[in-house]
């Protein structure tokens, strides 16, 4: 159980950025983008794309249709609550494949429906039919799954199956489980029923990813990312994260053309008006920024010292920064990139110097504010008052 | 819930039971988090932050590397010398002028951190396994002879030999080292490694472990649990998860994740929550993210339909804590994908009452709005909005002056 995943074990993953990372509060995306978000998506490789929400009306049917003339090779879903007309309205679009989002749970049932699980199970029955009367393929998706019951969970579950279902999606709606929890219920529902299952996360308490990773190696077979984690509330697990993991903590390969990471990222970020973290797990521009003495050393002598993969893996480059938490190292290597020779003493006069400036500053250092630096160190004692004015 | 019962819980299986009372927090805000491309904090805001830090309860503070000197020094002095209820410790290498630096200081705990795995003595180090233990080893044995509470910090840990990484533990147990600091430097790790490592060196050395985990891969808390649930005792965290590269564990996420995931409520004032981030991403120059887990400024704000009805019937059917816990606000935004209940929810706020049929007529009038403008509307925009839809211009110009 604890071993790496068999590598030549398939694991698919349904990119829902279009969907659930347009329903995130205030995030809205343009026809353009939907497209443009679509096939970056369908470039790199990801192998099936939500597009959106047929019942919000024909907006929005009208991007989806826009979406599928797109010749993408992907396969594409929309996605629908149980409800006749909204399977309609994606069958409109002629799309060829829905989510059927259903909420299993006890709580659910009661404060958004007001209703009792014999009516949930004759819903989404219903539901089934009229897709497959359309000639719709679909994925079940149990909202809130992991508050609900897990004898009736299995048996609707068993009922998706029976109907056709292509699999069964778990939603961890509220971020309840951590990882072990969640190999323990995919574990135990795989054990109970023979039939592919999908997890989707939340990040509420920062394991969506985590929470990911456990489900496919619980086994499940499905995943569903958004780019940047994008999605209501703290969002969904993370696309470059989870492709990211499960080359580097799985070798599970997908491949997936990850280099062009940062730029999905960058676009998707300005389409929905938010910043990618300078910090954000694989893609983010300090994920391979290097400033303290031990860090920036290490990978000056050698990058595996501090880090996993190239940053070009995924768009990135290496930065060293230099600031108050440099070493003398990191200035010798710095001034040779400019071809300059400094000796031991010349580095730390002048690393002492630059950490003096970076506090005063609050912030790391240019390279031209080094090079003055430099400059006022070799010129004369003149100079060498303004410098101290600095230091001080 | 009868899943739980159905399901062996891990930790249980194991025979580990986790009591609140013995898992503290060492928040590094100030060593990590400063450590970070980028950041550097005035010592006015490191005291600040310190300050902050022991108000919202936690165990000890990791103030900074006094052996960088100058005005690091200078702050970690002042830190020590707060009187805080929490422990002060100082960051160094395991070498003699470093640990007096801190001596300096007045802190009463060292950290101690050398590389254990082989990567880095190899081509970081440059020196020899018997090398870093020896000069581990003295490093403790000199912080000891001070009184000084040690924590032997093994960097690059989940990269390390596991048999060379019990005998660093045990030498740095038998050294007299407090706990042992298991960094997974890179962020390599998944909970369930990190779960069979940090269980393998409880059950061999029986010492303290502390979890020092990174974010690289976006699992930080998910290790940092996964530690705790094999026994850890000590979690390294920082406010935002602020830290070199994707950063560390962050604390909010960490305290909230034992409280409502793993039932292990360490008695924080979680109120405060949001107002720490936002000082400390003020401090580091940098945003707070609305998505941000438990003090994002979006993550009250609902806008879809059901979840707007949901959490109008109770709370609990969207949220495990509410806003209020950590210091946040409830707000319901109508948009592209809300109903009736998010208008009439919107319009009772801003003063006025509209029926359900008029609510849905009006959720498709402001549907369109918020997708021709690419963005939520603003609190005048849906009152303007309103009145157009009631037929009454005059009112509507009211409504904006009634709004600003």
């Amino acid at each position: 159980m604890m071993a790496k995943l068999k590598k030549e074990r398939k694991i698919n993953i349904i990119d829902t950025t279009l969907r659930n990372g347009e329903k995130t509060a205030g995030v809205v995306f343009s026809k353009h983008e939907k497209i443009r978000i679509a096939k970056m998506l369908d470039e790199v490789g990801i192998p099936e794309i939500e597009v959106g929400t047929p019942a919000l009306g024909e907006m929005e049917t009208d991007m989806i249709k826009s979406v599928l003339q797109s010749g993408l090779h992907a396969r594409l879903y929309a996605y629908c609550d149980a409800d006749i007309e909204a399977i309609e309205a994606a069958a409109g679009t002629g799309i060829k494949n829905v989510v059927i989002n259903i909420s299993t749970s006890d709580i659910h049932l009661k404060n958004i429906y007001n209703k009792n699980r014999t009516w949930l199970l004759n819903r989404l029955r219903e539901a089934m039919r009229v897709a497959d009367s359309l000639d719709l393929g679909f994925i079940v998706s149990a909202e809130d799954a992991t508050r609900t019951d897990l004898e009736f969970l299995l048996k609707v579950i068993s009922l998706s199956k029976k109907k056709g279902a292509h699999r069964f999606r778990i939603c961890d709606t509220v971020s309840r489980f951590d990882p072990f929890r969640t190999f323990l219920i995919i574990s135990t529902i795989n054990n109970a029923i023979d039939f592919p299952l999908e997890v989707y996360n939340h990040n509420d308490f920062g394991m969506a990813t985590a929470n990911g990773m456990a489900a496919i190696r619980g086994g499940a077979e499905s995943i569903v990312v958004s780019v940047g984690g994008l999605g209501d509330g703290t969002g969904n697990a993370a696309l470059e994260e989870i492709v990211m993991a499960l080359r580097y903590l799985e070798n599970v390969e997908l491949g997936i053309e990850t280099s062009k990471f940062r730029e999905i990222a960058e676009y998707v970020a300005k389409a929905s008006s938010r910043a990618v973290p300078i910090w954000k797990a694989i893609v983010g521009t300090n994920v391979f920024a290097h400033e303290s003495g031990i860090h920036a050393d290490g990978v000056i002598k050698n990058p595996k010292n501090y880090e996993v993969f190239n940053p070009a893996e995924v768009g990135l480059t290496r930065q060293l920064v230099v600031g108050k938490h440099s070493g003398s190292h990191t200035i010798l290597h710095k001034f040779k990139e400019y071809n300059i020779d400094l000796t031991d003493k010349e580095a730390n006069d002048i690393l002492a110097m630059t950490r003096a400036m970076s506090v005063d500053l609050k912030r790391p250092l240019f390279d031209k504010e080094l090079m003055y630096i430099y400059n006022e160190y070799k010129s004369g004692s003149k100079e060498k008052k303004k410098v101290e004015k600095v230091k001080s | 819930m009868r899943e739980l019962d159905l399901l062996t819980d891990f930790s249980q299986k194991a025979g580990i039971t986790i009591d609140p009372k013995d898992i503290k927090i060492d928040d590094t805000t100030l060593r990590d988090g400063e450590q970070t491309a980028g950041v550097v904090f005035a010592n006015d805001e490191k005291i600040h932050i310190a300050k902050m830090l022991d108000k919202v309860g936690v165990h000890q503070i990791e103030a900074g590397i006094p052996a960088m000197g100058g005005d690091e020094k200078e702050a970690i002095k002042k830190i020590a010398g707060l009187d805080l209820n929490c422990s002060v410790l100082g960051w160094n290498r395991p070498v003699q002028s470093d640990i007096q630096a801190s001596i300096d200081c007045g802190v009463d705990a060292v950290a101690l951190s050398i590389s254990s795995s082989d990567i880095h003595i190899e081509h970081k180090l440059r020196k020899s396994r018997e090398w870093v233990l020896d000069i581990m080893k003295a490093g403790v044995d000199f912080a000891k002879s001070h009184n000084l509470y040690v924590s032997v910090n093994a960097e690059d840990a989940s990269r390390s030999d596991m048999e060379f990484l019990l005998q660093f533990a045990r030498t740095a147990r038998d050294a007299g080292a407090d706990r042992l600091r298991y960094c997974d430097t890179l962020g390599i790790l998944d909970p369930f490694e990190t779960f069979l490592k940090v269980k393998n060196i409880i059950d061999i050395i029986g010492i303290d472990i502390e979890m020092h985990t990174h974010n690289d891969f976006g699992m930080a808390i998910a290790n940092a649990i996964a530690g705790i649930r094999a026994g850890a005792t000590y979690v390294n965290t920082t406010i935002n998860g602020l830290g070199e590269r994707a950063g560390n564990a962050a604390f909010e996420e960490l305290v909230m994740a034992l409280k409502f995931v793993e039932g292990v409520d360490m008695g924080f004032n979680t109120n405060l929550f949001r107002n720490l981030s936002e000082y400390v991403a003020r401090a580091s120059n940098r945003i707070l993210p609305t998505w941000k887990p438990i003090v994002g400024g979006n993550l009250f704000v609902y806008e879809s339909e059901n979840k707007v009805k949901g959490i109008l019937a109770d709370p609990i059917t969207y949220e495990l804590f509410e806003e209020k816990d950590v210091g946040l606000e409830r707000q319901f935004v109508p948009g592209k994908y809300s109903g009736a209940s998010a208008i009439i929810q919107k319009l009772k706020m801003l003063g006025h009452r509209i029926d359900e049929k008029q609510a849905a007529e009006l959720a498709e009038i402001i549907r369109k709005k918020t997708v021709a403008s690419k963005r939520s509307l603003f609190d005048s925009e849906i009152l303007d909005t309103y009145k157009e839809f009631l037929g009454s211009p005059k009112k509507a110009k009211a409504g904006k002056g009634k709004d600003k």
